[in-house]
């Protein structure tokens, strides 16, 4: 057992939280997920175990203000850890633009007890660097919780690629050097950006929820030993770059099998795999 | 007369092979039909309907063979992101895997009874679990 973390996986699907249909199909169609089905914990549960997957971060979306509705609330995010608080890890959501956003996360935070804080530039557009988000990036800070920041490409609709630049996520990274932001996807296509990045600010991390072309195996090895100079993470990235799936976008499954196919050595494996997760998002080990 | 049910099973492994013939026997048995035909359908498409004596060696040399035949690293076109999903097609060799063993068997029904050979067991065969799996089961006869 590998004891793996998968950080970034998306809940929208899970039976407990889709008693209507039409509530289903509404994610369906924002997610550009068109033919999801509902998954039970009971076989959430078993990919997981094929996987060799432990935890699961689990990332929910607020468009309030974009979309009128909650694509997965903060509250059934908090109420899926609890029917398993050992294999969930809680993300917020908020909508940047509506009027209550602060207390929405500080409730997400308190109340809620969930770990960090997921934002989605393209999907709730806004830029990461706008003077409006300031206030939502100091509350972090107080409670010492990391930002998840969709980056790069997003498959989902009415979402522009623009909006998911590496580069824009700087002034974010420079401003609060004590915050904790993970450029999710790799920020893919801009994966050297995304690698410079991390290399001139340690509080930058990225994961690996990347399989747009390909298998996954044929994807990584494209991606990590290709586009990227072959020992970049092993050598000089290694505590930055957390396993993540997007799940149930990308394979989960053959994903996990194919960051172990990398060549790395065994050590930044465990890094990638679990470790730098709970750096993230301060826990022991 | 015309009995129609069907029966889910929740896989818990990428490949598996899970005997279903007692569940066959007892869609017969409420069915009532004495003397005709029942059809086993698997609804999916990386999945198999086969029959084989229930032997794990057998069943090893099963999965070996058509692992053999059908290789995971394989460049395979289905590896993309298919835009009717939004997903990642990444389960190729189960499609194969399913075209291989067929989606279906028949067997008779005489007195009531399902007539079987004594090695036979019905075989639903997982190749891209875990997933949530639908049989169904048709009895046709008087």
């Amino acid at each position: 057992m590998k004891h793996i973390i998968d950080i970034h996986t998306h809940p929208a699907f899970f039976e407990m939280i889709n008693h209507k249909e039409e509530m289903l199909e509404k994610r369906q169609q924002v997610l550009g997920l068109y033919k999801a089905g509902t998954a039970s914990l009971n076989h959430v549960f078993n990919q997981m175990k094929v996987a060799e997957i432990d935890r699961l971060g689990l990332l929910p979306l607020d468009l309030t203000t974009q979309a009128g509705f909650e694509v997965v609330s903060n509250e059934e995010i908090a109420a899926i850890v609890s029917e398993s608080p050992d294999r969930f890890i809680g993300f917020a959501s908020v909508d940047p633009y509506r009027k209550d956003v602060l207390d929405v996360l500080e409730r997400a935070f308190t109340d809620l007890g969930l770990k960090g804080l997921k934002l989605h530039p393209a999907k709730q557009r806004f830029n990461p660097g706008d003077a409006i988000m300031r206030p939502i990036y100091e509350l972090c800070l107080k409670y010492d919780k990391p930002i998840i920041f969709h980056a790069g490409l997003s498959l989902e609709p009415d979402a522009p690629v623009s909006f998911g630049h590496p580069l824009g996520f700087e002034e974010v990274a420079g401003r609060y050097p004590q915050l904790r932001i993970c450029l999710a996807h790799f920020g893919w296509p801009w994966v050297k950006e995304t690698a410079a990045l991390l290399l001139k600010y340690p509080n930058i991390y990225t994961d690996t929820a990347l399989l747009y072309f390909d298998s996954a195996h044929e994807f990584y090895q494209h991606v990590f030993c290709e586009e990227l100079g072959k020992y970049w993470i092993d050598r000089s990235l290694r505590h930055q770059v957390m396993f993540g799936s997007n799940n149930p976008r990308f394979e989960q499954i053959r994903m996990a099998q194919a960051i172990q196919q990398l060549g790395w050595r065994d050590s930044t494996v465990e890094l990638v795999l679990r470790e730098n997760a709970l750096e993230f998002i301060r826990e022991e080990n | 007369m015309f009995h129609h049910s069907e029966f889910v099973i929740f896989t818990e492994k990428y490949l598996q092979m899970v005997v279903i013939t007692n569940k066959v026997r007892e869609a017969v048995d409420e069915s009532g039909i004495q003397n005709g035909l029942v059809a086993v359908i698997s609804l999916h498409t990386t999945t198999g309907i086969s029959v084989n004596e229930s032997l794990e060696c057998l069943d090893s040399d099963i999965e070996e063979f058509l692992g053999r035949l059908v290789p995971e690293d394989h460049p395979y076109f289905h590896a993309r992101i298919l835009p009717s999903y939004g997903s990642t097609a990444g389960n190729p060799t189960g499609h194969i895997k399913a075209m291989l063993t067929g989606n279906h068997c028949l067997f008779s029904i005489v007195n009531g009874k399902l007539v079987m050979g004594s090695a036979q067991e019905i075989y639903l065969y997982e190749f891209d679990g875990p997933a949530k799996r639908t049989v169904t089961i048709t009895v046709q006869g008087e």
